[in-house]
C-alpha cells in the first residue's frame, strides 16, 4: 500500500469520475486534433496551391498550334530545361490526372510546379506521362503544357516559341489565409473549451480528495510529494488516454475532411495532400500540457496577479466593454479575434462572480429552511462555475463560427461571382486580333450576355506622394452589360454603370481607393498606353482582399494606344453551344487549341468546399457543444447525489 | 531515570479571535519520560486538542520551545520554519502516532489498507494489518471502508493505525470519547496493554476520569497554572 497507490484508491471506489475525467480527455484530444489535422490539411493544400499558381511559366508556339511531343524533343535536344505536363479531364468521379515525367523535372531543383512536399508528384492525381497519354481518347480530352523553370529568360528561348504564365488555378492567397485563420481560431477555443471541462471535472473529484490530502499532511507525508504523485498520475492518465484521441482526431479528420479535399481539389486544381499525421509527439505534448495546466494551475495564483484581484470587477467590464467596441469596429480579422479573446477572458472570469453573487443576493432574501436550501443552491452555483462558463463558451463558439462561416462564405461567393461571373472564359490567343472575336460573338445573336476583358497597366500620373509612379492594373470591358454591372459597388456616384458605359469616368477598386484616398467624384490621372489623361472616378467596387490596385474602363473609351498584355471573353452562351463557340473563334482567329474556363463547374466545386468545411466546422462546435452540456449536467447531478444525505433531512 | 520522550519549556499559545486574541496556553512546562503516559484533562476549550497539535508540529508556539525524541523545536519566528515543520514531518511518519478528535482514516481505503499504507509510511513494511485490527477487536472489519463502520470502529481502525506503526509516542484525542461503556472499557484495556507492551510514550486528551485515572500522570489543563501530577490510582513511576 504505496502512496501513491492509496492516492490513486480515491478512483477504485469512484469509477465513475476517473472514467468521465477520462472520457473528457480524450474527447478534447479528438476535438483538438480533429481541427488541427484538418487546418493542417489546408494549409498544406493552400501553400500548394499558391505555389503552383505563383512563379511558374510555359513555353508555347509563336504560330498558336498547341505544343506537341515533337516540340519537347526539339526543345530537349537544344539543351532547355522542359518538362512536360499533361493534363487529362476526365468525367467525374474519376477526375483529373496529370501526366508528368518526373526525370525531365530534374532539371527544375527544387521549382518543380505542383510540388507541396518532397514527393509530391507521385501518386494520385499524378502518373507517369506514358500512363496519362494512354488514357487520353474521345471522351478524356489531354492538354499538353511545357513548363520551364521561371528563371529562363525570353531570350534564351528558340525561335517559334515565347513564355507565357502558367497556372494551375486562381489565386487565392487573402481568402487562404482568412479561411486559415478561422480555423486556426477554432482550434484554440476547442482548446480552451476542453480545458475548461477538464479542469471541472478534474476539480469535482480534487474538491472530495481534500479531506485525504489534510490527513496526509497530518500523517508528515510532505504536500509537495502529494502534488508530484497527483501530477505524476495524470501524467500517466493523460498519457493513457491522448493516444486514442489523437486517433480518434484523425478518424474524424479523414472523415469530414475527404469530401473537403475533394472540393478543394477541384478549386484550387491541387490536390489536398493527406498531411502524414505530423506525427503523434505535437498533438499528444499539447494535450499532455493543456491537461496539466488545466488540472493544476492554482486559482489563488491567478487573483495573485497584480492588479486582477485589486482592480475588481470594473476590470474585467471595461474589458468586455473593449472586446465589444473591437468586434464592432474591427478593420482586420486579427483584430476581431483579438477582441473576441477579450470578450471570452472578461465574459469567463466575470460568469462564476455573477452567479456567486446572484446567488448570495437571493439566499440573503430569505429565512428559515428557504434560507438553507438557497445557501445550498449558491454553493452549487459555485461549484458549476467552470462548466457553465465552459458551456458559455461552447455558445459563443458555435454562434461565432456561424456568424464567421455565414461571412465568410457571403464574401466567397460574391468573390467567386464577380470573378466568374460569366459561365465561360476563353482566352485570345497571342497571335489572334481580340477585334475578331468580338465581331464573331456580335454576329452570333442567340448568344448570351458577352464582354471582351483586355487586361493591361496604367500609371497613375498625378500620385500625391510624389515618389515612384504607382503601377495600377487596368481592366478595359467592352460592351459593359450585365456580366458587370451585377458588381457590388461600395460608394458610386448615380448611375455609375452607364456613365461607365458612356466613357464618363473609371471605376477604381476598394484597396486603390483606400491606398490614395479616392472617392467617387474625384478626378484620377492616368498615363495609359504614354497618353496622360484625367478620368472622373464613378464608383468604388469591392475587391475582396485582392491586393494590387485595379481600375475598371469602358473598352471603346481608351486611347488607342492602350496595349492590353492578356484579352479574354467572358461569356454566357445562351442558345448556342459552348463546342460551336469554340469552333467558331478557333476559325475566325485560325488558331489551334483555345484555353476555355468552364466557370460554372470552379464555382460549384468551390462552393462544395465550404459546405464541405463548415460542414465539419459546424460538426465540431456542436461536438463540443454537446460535450460542455453533458459535464455540466453530469456535475449538477455528481453535486446533488453527494449532498442527497441533506436533502434526505430536509424532508423529514 | 528514563530520558524524556517528550520536553515542553515556557510554552504559550494565542489565538487571534474576532477583534480580540485568546490565550489558551501560558507558560506551560512539563515533560514526560520515555513509555509514560500522561492524561490531558479540563473543560471544553481548555486548550487539550490544541496542546496535543502543538506537541506533533501541527501547531507553532508563540512562545517556549518542544523538544521532541532528541530534537528541539523553537516557538514561531524561529529560524528556518521549513526545516523546523519538515522535521515534524518525518517525527509524525515515523515515531508519533497521532488519534484525532475527528478525521483519521483515508475515506477510499478499506480498513486493512489503512492500517497497512499507515505502516508502510512508517516504514514497518511488514505490518499485519490483520493483527492490530484483531487487537482492537475489529478484525472482521478489514474489508469495510470507513463509511461502512460506526463511529466506534473507526475510532478503534485510527487505534490499529498508531500500533502499527510502532511508534515511540502515541498522542490520542479523546481516544474513547464516541464508545458506550463497555466498549470505551475495552478500548482502553487494549490501548494500555498495548502500550505497556510496545513500551511506547502516550499522551491523550479526555473527559472520561476513570480513563485518565490510567495514565502514570495528570495534567489538568482547567488550572490557572497546569503542573503536571502522578496519577492517584496509578503506581508512581519508578
Ligand atoms: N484555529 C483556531 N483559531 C482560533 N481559535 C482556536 C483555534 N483552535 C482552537 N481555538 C480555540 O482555542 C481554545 C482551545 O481549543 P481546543 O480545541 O484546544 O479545546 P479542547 O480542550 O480540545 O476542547 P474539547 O474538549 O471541546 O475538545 C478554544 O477556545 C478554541 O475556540
Ligand atoms: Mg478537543
Amino acid at each position: 500500500m504505496t502512496l501513491f497507490v492509496a492516492l490513486f484508491s480515491h478512483y477504485r471506489r469512484h469509477p465513475l469520475q476517473l472514467l468521465a475525467l477520462a472520457l473528457m480527455i480524450v474527447l478534447a484530444t479528438t476535438l483538438w486534433t480533429g481541427v488541427s489535422n484538418l487546418t493542417e490539411r489546408a494549409r498544406a493544400s493552400l501553400a500548394q496551391s499558391e505555389r503552383a499558381v505563383a512563379g511558374q511559366q510555359q513555353l508555347v508556339r509563336v504560330d498558336g498550334q498547341a505544343v506537341s511531343v515533337r516540340d519537347f524533343a526539339v526543345l530537349r535536344r537544344q539543351g532547355l530545361c522542359v518538362m512536360p505536363w499533361l493534363e487529362v479531364r476526365r468525367p467525374a468521379p474519376a477526375g483529373r490526372v496529370i501526366g508528368v515525367d518526373p526525370f525531365a523535372g530534374g532539371c527544375f531543383g527544387d521549382q518543380v510546379p505542383g510540388q507541396a512536399g518532397g514527393d509530391a508528384l507521385i501518386g494520385e492525381p499524378f502518373l507517369d506521362i506514358g500512363d496519362a497519354a494512354a488514357l487520353v481518347d474521345q471522351d478524356n480530352p489531354g492538354t499538353l503544357s511545357l513548363l520551364v523553370p521561371v528563371t529562363v529568360l525570353p531570350a534564351e528561348l528558340p525561335p517559334g516559341y515565347e513564355l507565357k504564365d502558367f497556372s494551375l488555378g486562381p489565386a487565392t492567397g487573402e481568402l487562404g489565409e482568412s479561411f486559415l485563420l478561422n480555423l486556426d481560431a477554432l482550434g484554440v477555443l476547442v482548446l480552451l473549451i476542453t480545458a475548461l471541462l477538464v479542469r471541472s471535472v478534474y476539480q469535482m473529484g480534487r474538491v472530495q480528495r481534500r479531506e485525504s490530502f489534510a490527513l496526509l499532511a497530518r500523517f508528515g507525508v510532505p504536500p509537495g510529494r502529494v502534488q508530484r504523485l497527483l501530477l505524476m498520475e495524470m501524467v500517466v492518465l493523460a498519457a493513457l488516454c491522448v493516444l486514442p484521441g489523437i486517433w480518434l482526431g484523425r478518424w474524424l479528420a479523414a472523415v469530414l475532411g475527404g469530401g473537403f479535399g475533394q472540393a478543394l481539389e477541384g478549386l484550387f486544381d491541387t490536390p489536398l495532400y493527406a498531411v502524414e499525421g505530423g506525427g503523434f509527439a505535437l498533438p499528444a505534448v499539447v494535450m499532455v500540457t493543456m491537461v496539466l495546466v488545466a488540472c493544476f494551475t492554482d486559482q489563488r495564483l491567478w487573483a495573485k496577479l497584480p492588479g486582477v484581484s485589486a482592480a475588481g470587477p470594473s476590470l474585467w467590464l471595461a474589458m468586455l466593454f473593449l472586446g465589444v467596441v473591437m468586434v464592432g469596429v474591427t478593420p482586420g480579422l486579427t483584430w476581431l479575434f483579438t477582441g473576441i479573446a477579450l470578450v471570452f477572458v472578461a465574459v469567463g472570469v466575470l460568469t462564476p462572480r455573477l452567479l456567486s453573487a446572484s446567488a448570495q443576493w437571493w439566499s440573503d432574501r430569505a429565512g428559515g429552511l428557504v434560507l438553507w436550501q438557497r445557501r445550498e443552491l449558491a454553493v452549487l452555483f459555485r461549484r458549476l462555475a467552470l462548466p457553465v462558463v465552459a458551456l458559455q463558451f461552447a455558445v459563443a463558439m458555435v454562434l461565432a463560427v456561424q456568424a464567421l462561416v455565414t461571412t465568410f462564405e457571403d464574401t466567397f461567393e460574391a468573390w467567386l461571382a464577380q470573378r466568374l461571373e460569366a459561365e465561360f472564359y476563353v482566352e485570345v490567343p497571342d497571335a489572334a486580333r481580340a477585334a475578331d472575336g468580338v465581331r464573331y460573338l456580335a454576329s452570333r445573336t442567340e448568344l448570351g450576355d458577352w464582354h471582351l476583358v483586355q487586361r493591361g497597366t496604367a500609371r497613375l500620373s498625378a500620385a500625391a506622394g510624389s515618389g515612384a509612379p504607382v503601377e495600377v492594373d487596368l481592366f478595359a470591358i467592352a460592351p459593359i452589360g450585365p456580366l458587370v454591372t451585377g458588381w457590388t459597388l461600395q460608394t458610386s456616384v448615380a448611375d455609375a454603370w452607364s456613365k461607365l458605359a458612356a466613357g464618363e469616368g473609371v471605376m477604381v477598386n476598394e484597396q486603390l481607393a483606400r491606398r490614395e484616398g479616392l472617392k467617387p467624384g474625384d478626378s484620377l490621372g492616368l498615363t495609359v498606353g504614354g497618353q496622360a489623361r484625367e478620368f472622373a472616378i464613378l464608383g468604388v467596387y469591392a475587391d475582396y482582399g485582392r491586393p494590387a490596385g485595379e481600375i475598371l474602363a469602358a473598352g471603346q473609351r481608351l486611347p488607342q494606344a492602350f496595349r492590353p498584355q492578356f484579352e479574354s471573353l467572358s461569356m454566357n452562351p445562351g442558345d448556342v453551344t459552348m463546342t460551336e463557340i469554340e469552333q467558331g473563334l478557333t476559325e475566325v482567329w485560325n488558331a489551334g487549341k483555345l484555353t476555355v474556363r468552364d466557370n460554372r463547374s470552379i464555382q460549384a466545386l468551390a462552393s462544395g468546399v465550404f459546405d464541405q468545411t463548415f460542414l465539419l466546422t459546424r460538426a465540431i462546435t456542436v461536438l463540443t457543444l454537446v460535450l460542455a452540456g453533458t459535464s455540466l449536467l453530469m456535475m449538477g447531478w455528481v453535486f446533488f447525489s453527494s449532498r442527497a444525505w441533506y436533502y434526505r433531512l430536509l424532508s423529514v | 531515570m528514563t530520558e524524556p520522550v517528550i520536553r515542553v519549556t515556557h510554552l504559550s499559545k494565542r489565538f487571534a479571535g474576532a477583534g480580540d486574541t485568546v490565550t489558551v496556553l501560558s507558560e506551560l512546562s512539563f515533560s514526560l519520560p520515555d513509555g509514560g503516559s500522561l492524561a490531558l484533562t479540563g473543560r471544553s476549550g481548555s486548550g487539550k486538542s490544541t496542546l496535543l497539535n502543538l506537541l506533533c508540529g501541527l501547531e507553532t508556539p508563540d512562545q517556549g520551545e518542544v523538544q521532541a525524541f532528541g530534537e528541539t523545536f523553537p516557538a514561531a519566528g524561529g529560524r528556518s520554519p521549513k526545516a523546523a515543520s519538515e522535521r515534524w514531518a518525518r517525527l509524525r511518519r515515523r515515531d508519533i502516532g497521532v488519534v484525532f478528535q475527528d478525521a483519521n482514516l483515508m475515506p477510499a481505503l478499506s480498513l486493512g489498507d489503512n492500517v497497512r499504507f499507515r505502516a508502510r509510511l512508517a516504514g514497518q513494511t511488514q505490518a499485519s494489518s490483520a493483527h492490530w485490527l484483531a487487537q482492537l477487536g475489529i478484525g472482521e472489519l478489514a474489508d469495510r471502508y470507513p463509511d461502512q463502520v460506526s463511529g466506534g470502529q473507526r475510532q478503534r481502525a485510527a487505534l490499529a493505525m498508531v500500533f502499527a506503526m510502532k511508534p515511540g509516542l502515541i498522542l490520542a484525542d479523546e481516544p474513547t470519547g464516541s464508545l458506550d461503556h463497555h466498549t470505551a472499557d475495552a478500548v482502553a484495556d487494549s490501548l494500555f496493554s498495548l502500550q505497556q507492551s510496545t513500551g511506547c510514550g502516550l499522551i491523550l486528551a479526555t473527559h472520561d476520569p476513570a480513563l485518565a485515572a490510567r495514565c502514570q500522570y495528570r495534567l489538568d489543563l482547567g488550572h490557572d497554572q497546569p503542573v503536571l501530577t502522578a496519577s492517584s490510582a496509578a503506581p508512581s513511576p519508578s
